[in-house]
């Protein structure tokens, strides 16, 4: 996530370090909260102002308040220790501190922002289910049950992701996931692709078990120490005298 | 004990033995039976010699109600099978069951039918010790022979000697019929895969092996527009920095199954990265790469180059293209060199130039600003037999 974060304002820092320079941006109530909030809580890896510190943390300017809420909301952020990748935990924050934090960094340097509302479904969900599949199966697999990246990362699973944070996700690439800006899948996309997976999600498995709905691999997995041991004593019981 | 002293045996016995005497039970004569083939009973009782102790009764019981549970819940799988609701709908209601409990039914039946059955076996049928001698090395001498001359015989009685005529057509008939089974192996060298692809540009056959859509052709002279899966084309703002897209050659079917070999993967890189993967391209007198990139853009061959499978898990940070399949994994700022599996080759890098309404082609600008069309210039995918060029 720290590296998520060090792309976008590693970039921005790299050509416009003045704008961070320039002097205390002008805060209204929300920015205000944020910024005591951050000075709390975020000031010793990020730095003042969000300018990031040197093998801590990345600098914040121009990432967003969309990135900010995506890490904080899901608990990724305030990182407890550096890692592989920062996984989702119980978020520190709750949703209206992670905008107030979010308004800050905003504040600061602009960047992706989140439509209002909770509800950011579309209603074409089949066309949803077909973007899913091109842009987004073969990371977080076909039932979004997520999968394994290389040296120990992995793209997570979708299970408990809201629809905030999909659009989020899609809109900064937290971490290593691509970003899909509005001009590769239009807001309307987003939210058709978001409809597809929260409709897939509340989908009851129709042959039974989903078992992690990962494929073969936990079928396998059930088929053999389950199948296998089942049929094992069934043999033992067969054969063996009464 | 052979076959030959089993069968004198056998024959010993037989003149002995009258199956017509009033005086054998039924089982002497299940017994003999036994005893013919070898099979000698020597222990048998019943299981519950006086009929009707408590023991016996409770093991009926629990079988005849096993076998009312058979019934009841094949009867169960019928009644669901015809009555349950079931409809398409993307709510989650319980009409989803359906399935589920159509395999529960079938399964717990089938599953008691079988503990039943066992349990007759072993709880009721009469306790049994029976021995079988083994039959043990080689037939002797005058058995060999015996069964040597029944095979020849056969052959004698097919007559092909009186009846040459049908040997030949049996021949004839049944080389066709190898050559079936020979032909997936001999059938691949019959086409010459250097001279079945498209015509290019300048009217020269080409090899399938080295051509993909990208190619330009005499059909599709180019430059080809790099396109979505819907033929839309693209324009550098429509890849966000640290974002990929996958795009498909702007030509006739090119993003369907007929051009499987071409899919292609659009990064946008970051400045830092888009420098590292420069140098790269400039330090690898490798070919004419230099310059195949646009601004910060860079476009491979999704197919990766040991087995074949999309390479399309793009991790953006690390800049790492992992193939799902073997775990290939591909550093794009290293040119796409393979890091890790058993990928032995770097994907092949699309050439990306701009045409003058701003859409991405694939072509090569020229020094004065002129854009000859291109397709990869080594050949996408897996080895073949004459390629050998390894990773550098």
């Amino acid at each position: 996530m720290i590296a998520a974060l060090a792309l976008v304002g590693g970039i921005y820092a790299a050509f416009a370090p003045s704008t961070a320079a320039s002097g205390e941006p002008v805060l209204d109530g929300a920015a205000k909260q944020g910024q005591l909030l951050y000075n709390d809580s975020c000031i010793s890896c990020h730095g003042n102002n969000g300018q990031g510190v040197e093998g801590r943390g990345p600098s914040l300017i121009g990432v967003g308040s969309a990135a900010v809420e995506f890490q904080v909301t899901t608990g990724r952020m305030p990182a407890t220790r550096q890692e592989a990748q920062a996984e989702r935990k119980t978020p520190v924050f709750t949703d209206e501190q992670a905008q107030e934090i979010g308004a800050y960094i905003q504040a600061l340097g602009g960047g992706p922002q989140l439509p209002e509302g909770t509800d950011l479904r579309g209603d074409n969900i089949a066309a949803g289910g077909e973007l899913f599949r091109v842009n987004c199966s073969s990371c977080h697999s076909f039932g979004a049950g997520g999968g394994a990246l290389s040296s120990g990362k992995f793209a997570p699973s979708l299970d408990e992701s809201t629809d905030r944070e999909m659009y989020a996700a899609m809109l900064t690439g937290p971490q290593n996931m691509p970003v899909f800006g509005d001009n590769q899948l239009s807001p309307q996309e987003k939210r058709d692709i978001i409809a597809y997976v929260q409709n897939m999600k509340a989908h009851a498995d129709q042959g039974g078990l989903g078992i992690g709905r990962i494929g073969p691999v936990s079928e396998g997995l059930v088929i053999f120490l389950v199948g296998m041991v089942v049929l094992i004593f069934a043999t033992l019981w067969i054969a063996g005298k009464s | 004990m052979t076959d030959t002293t089993h069968h004198a045996a056998g024959h010993a016995a037989d003149e002995e033995f009258d199956a017509d005497d009033p005086r054998m039970t039924r089982f002497d004569l299940v017994r003999e039976g036994a005893r013919r083939d070898g099979v000698e009973i020597v222990h048998y009782e019943p299981r519950f010699p006086v009929p009707g102790t408590r023991r016996e009764k409770r093991i009926v019981r629990s079988l005849a109600l096993m076998f009312l549970l058979v019934g009841l819940f094949a009867t169960a799988f019928v009644v669901i099978y015809i009555a349950w609701p079931w409809h398409y709908s993307i709510s989650n209601d319980n009409a989803k069951w359906f399935t589920p409990i159509l395999g529960l039914t079938l399964g717990l039946s089938l599953a008691l039918l079988g503990v039943a059955m066992i349990t007759w076996g072993k709880k009721l049928l009469p306790e049994e010790i029976a021995v079988q001698d083994r039959h043990d090395g080689p037939s002797d001498s005058t058995e060999a022979k015996l069964t040597g001359q029944t095979i020849l015989n056969m052959g004698d009685e097919l007559g092909l000697k009186r009846r040459p005529v049908l040997g030949l057509a049996a021949l004839a008939g049944l080389a066709p019929l190898g050559a079936v089974a020979a032909a997936p192996i001999i059938g691949g060298l019959i086409k010459d895969p250097h001279t079945t692809g498209p015509k290019l540009a300048d009217g020269q056959k080409s090899s399938i092996l080295t051509t993909t859509g990208w190619t330009p052709t005499e059909a599709n002279p180019g430059p080809i527009a790099l396109t979505r899966e819907d033929g839309t084309k693209i324009r550098p703002e429509d890849v966000s920095v640290g974002g990929q897209m996958t795009v498909f050659p702007g030509i006739p079917g090119g993003a369907s199954n007929e051009y499987a070999d071409s899919p292609t993967l659009l990064i946008h890189l970051r400045d830092d990265d888009a420098a590292a993967l420069e140098a790269t391209l400039i330090n690898e007198n490798k070919g004419p790469v230099e310059g195949f990139n646009w601004k910060n853009y860079v476009a491979y061959s999704k197919i990766c180059t040991h087995a074949g499978c999309p390479a399309s898990l793009y991790e953006q940070q690390t800049n790492i293209l992992l193939c799902p399949c073997h775990q290939s994994q591909f550093k794009i700022t290293n040119n796409a060199r393979p890091i890790f599996g058993p990928a032995t080759r770097r994907l092949p890098m699309l050439p990306l130039a701009l045409d003058p309404e701003g859409f991405f082609v694939a072509g090569i600008v020229q020094k004065d600003g002129s854009i000859v069309p291109s397709g990869y210039t080594v050949p996408v995918g897996p080895g073949f037999w004459e390629r050998s060029d390894k990773i550098s």
